[in-house]
């Protein structure tokens, strides 16, 4: 390991250049070549292995930022390669998973704490019906008053056709004597 | 217009260029033009007419009520070549519309009679003027819900199997209770100035889906309380309107207007909604006038079984008691009339009328919990002390009594709804004749303080008052 040749190379990629890259992906290599030091710099690297290959290098993430590339070189042996990324997040990112992050949690505590809630299981929740939606409003106090009204209405009928069955009744009887006295 | 200042450069050649000639000499202009506008309008109204017309039904229409032009332009009046009874059903309406059941039927149809058609089987029903749904809408407490009781049953009697319905304060829905021809009871306060805008969204909502007939309303309307009115899209707006310019523009969105005198309606007394009455009872084609019927409340059993346990526990006996109503509190439940403030005796009055009480307990109903301590300090320990805030329990109690000594609240109009004998105490002999007419009838003996502040009643002559009692006894 002492002989090997640790080359390092810090590369520092401006977000101008890559959006310019990956504003025109399809555009030929010339100007890409020269555009990015990174992509001139791994091009060289790789150019000597894999000729045939297309020269124009896909990066399979696209705005993955790189930091440095590691070049181990061995004797009688094939070099080593090894990219280190970085992975930063801009402010707005981090505040879009924080608030995200809250809202979940927030949702999930009021979500998966109401499922075992013993409230919406009691009488007071229930008691009246419902679906547990919530979108029911049963007016029972009105309807309960209503039948009392019409209870009332009946009880009031009944006393009224037993008063009048009640003075059929006694002109009857007196019909009765009338006929017993005869 | 040039003419007629010619006319009246010279007034002496007036006379005889006009075709009827005033009864008065007209000597200016205003004369004039006034002669000359009445003579048009009836030029105008006579050709409008038929010929066959007498000119008395024409003085007769125009007597009447001026219609608003505003709310039908097409409306011209009656047709006196309508038949009705044939064509279209006449009298009052069919207590339940629906066709009766054909039992021959397999797939469960209706016998419609011949010539029924379904289509426009409401056109009938309309110019007959059924109602089918009604709701009234009442402002005030207790005791004008209280009084409005003989409306709703003159409703029922002029429009057989009507719906009624009814909106009213959180106070005043508590009298339905006792009210056995009513559906639906509601609470919305209608005299409240500033409703909050979801309640108020909601019951036009809760209104507009029961599609009323007809919409009654005895708060006075301005043009906020009209439009209320008009949103639930009744066929029929009655509504009392303020008797000044407040309510202008009300009107246009209801379909008759009661003007009331005073711009408090329950100065009224006992006859409050006389004019609406009146108008509700009119006769119409075939069917007479209806009458007003007599104050009337029904009680239900439970309420009964629950202030009996009530008075018992007070110490009172069934028919062995005298109930006095009318302590001076704070309470919202002293259920008095808006037309009549001084209406409350402190308890020391109270205390010295109970003391001549003799056959009877007297039973004190407290609208309040807190009135408990000042009427056990005055009149005693061992007083009967009934706690009743609700006009329902108050007629059941007073229907288990044998009579009831009140000033002017609910607990009289409930005597005479019951035909129990009553003690009327009023602040003024106007007010006792208003609150209560024919009191004789009534079994009331009305008692009217003699400098017009109630609390200087002649205690004497309610004891004297009391004898009433006592032969109500007899008689049981």
């Amino acid at each position: 390991m002492a002989e090997a040749i640790i080359g390092f190379t810090t590369v520092f990629k401006s977000c101008l250049q890559t959006r310019r890259f990956e504003a025109n992906p399809s555009s030929r290599l010339p100007k890409q070549h020269s555009s990015s030091t990174l992509f001139r710099r791994s091009g060289q690297v790789e150019e000597s292995k894999r000729k045939r290959g297309c020269l124009h290098k896909v990066n399979g993430l696209g705005d993955w930022p790189l930091m440095a590339v590691l070049v181990e070189t061995m004797e009688g042996q094939r070099d080593m390669l090894t990219t280190k990324s970085i992975v930063h997040l801009s402010d707005d990112a981090i505040k879009n998973v924080y608030s995200w992050y809250i809202m979940f949690t927030v949702w999930g505590c009021l979500f998966f704490g109401s499922m075992k809630d013993p409230y919406y299981d009691s009488e007071t929740y229930r008691g009246d019906g419902g679906d547990g939606t919530g979108n029911w409003i049963y007016e029972k106090q009105e309807i309960m008053e209503a039948e009392a009204r019409e209870a009332l209405w009946r009880e009031e009928l009944i006393e009224e056709i037993e008063e009048k069955v009640g003075g059929l009744k006694e002109l009857e009887e007196a019909g009765k004597k009338e006929e017993l006295v005869k | 217009m040039a003419a007629m200042y010619n006319l009246v450069s010279n007034p002496k050649s007036l006379s005889s260029f006009l075709t009827n000639p005033p009864s008065i000499p007209c000597t200016n202009l205003t004369h004039v033009s006034f002669d000359q506008s009445q003579y048009c309008s009836s030029y105008s109204s006579i050709t409008r007419t038929r010929p066959t017309r007498s000119s008395s039904s024409l003085f007769q229409s125009n007597a009447k009520k001026k219609k608003n032009p505003w709310l039908d332009p097409f409306d011209d009046g009656e047709d006196p070549d309508m038949e009705y009874g044939s064509l279209f059903a006449d009298g009052k309406q069919e207590e339940d519309p629906r066709p009766p059941d054909d039992p021959d039927n397999p797939y469960g149809f209706l016998k419609f009679p011949a010539g029924y058609a379904v289509e426009i089987a409401s056109l009938g029903l309309k110019v007959r003027g059924d109602v089918r749904r009604c709701c009234c809408v009442i402002s005030g407490g207790v005791y004008e819900n209280l009084l409005f009781f003989p409306t709703i049953q003159l409703l029922k009697d002029r429009y057989p199997g009507v719906q009624i319905d009814v909106l009213a304060s959180e106070r005043g829905k508590q009298t339905y209770e006792m009210n056995k021809n009513v559906r639906w009871a509601n609470a919305y306060d209608p005299d409240d100035e500033w409703p909050e805008p979801a309640e108020y969204t909601d019951m036009l909502g809760v209104l507009r889906n029961r599609f009323y007939d007809m919409v009654l309303s005895t708060k006075l309307a301005g043009l906020g309380h009209a439009a209320f009115l008009f949103m639930t899209t009744a066929r029929d707006k009655l509504s009392y309107v303020y008797p000044n310019v407040n309510a202008a523009g009300a009107g246009l969105l209801l379909t008759e207007t009661f003007t009331p005198e005073t711009l408090n309606l329950s100065d009224g007394g006992y006859y409050m909604y006389e004019q609406m009455n009146d108008w509700l009872g009119r006769p119409f084609r075939s069917v007479p006038r209806t009458p007003v019927p007599p104050l009337r409340v029904s009680l239900s059993k439970k309420v009964k079984e629950a202030v009996e346990t009530k008075y018992t526990n007070a110490g009172a006996q069934k028919g062995k008691y005298i109930v006095i109503h009318g302590i001076q509190s704070d309470s919202k439940a002293n259920m008095q009339s808006r037309g009549d403030h001084d209406s409350l005796l402190p308890i020391e009055v109270w205390a010295d009328i109970a003391y001549e009480i003799r056959e009877f307990t007297p039973v004190f109903v407290i609208p309040h919990e807190k009135e408990r301590e000042n009427v056990e300090e005055v009149v005693g320990e061992d007083a009967s002390i009934v706690f009743i805030t609700t006009p329902g329990q108050l007629a059941a109690l007073i229907n288990d009594s044998a009579g009831v000594i009140a000033t002017n609240t609910a607990a009289i109009q409930l005597a005479n709804a019951r035909d129990k004998p009553s003690i009327a105490l009023f602040c003024s002999e106007e007010k006792g004749k208003k609150f209560v007419p024919d009191a004789e009838e009534k079994k009331c003996t009305v008692i009217s303080s003699k400098t017009g502040k109630l609390i200087d009643i002649d205690v004497e002559a309610v004891s004297n008052a009391m004898q009433t009692f006592n032969v109500s006894l007899a008689l049981v």
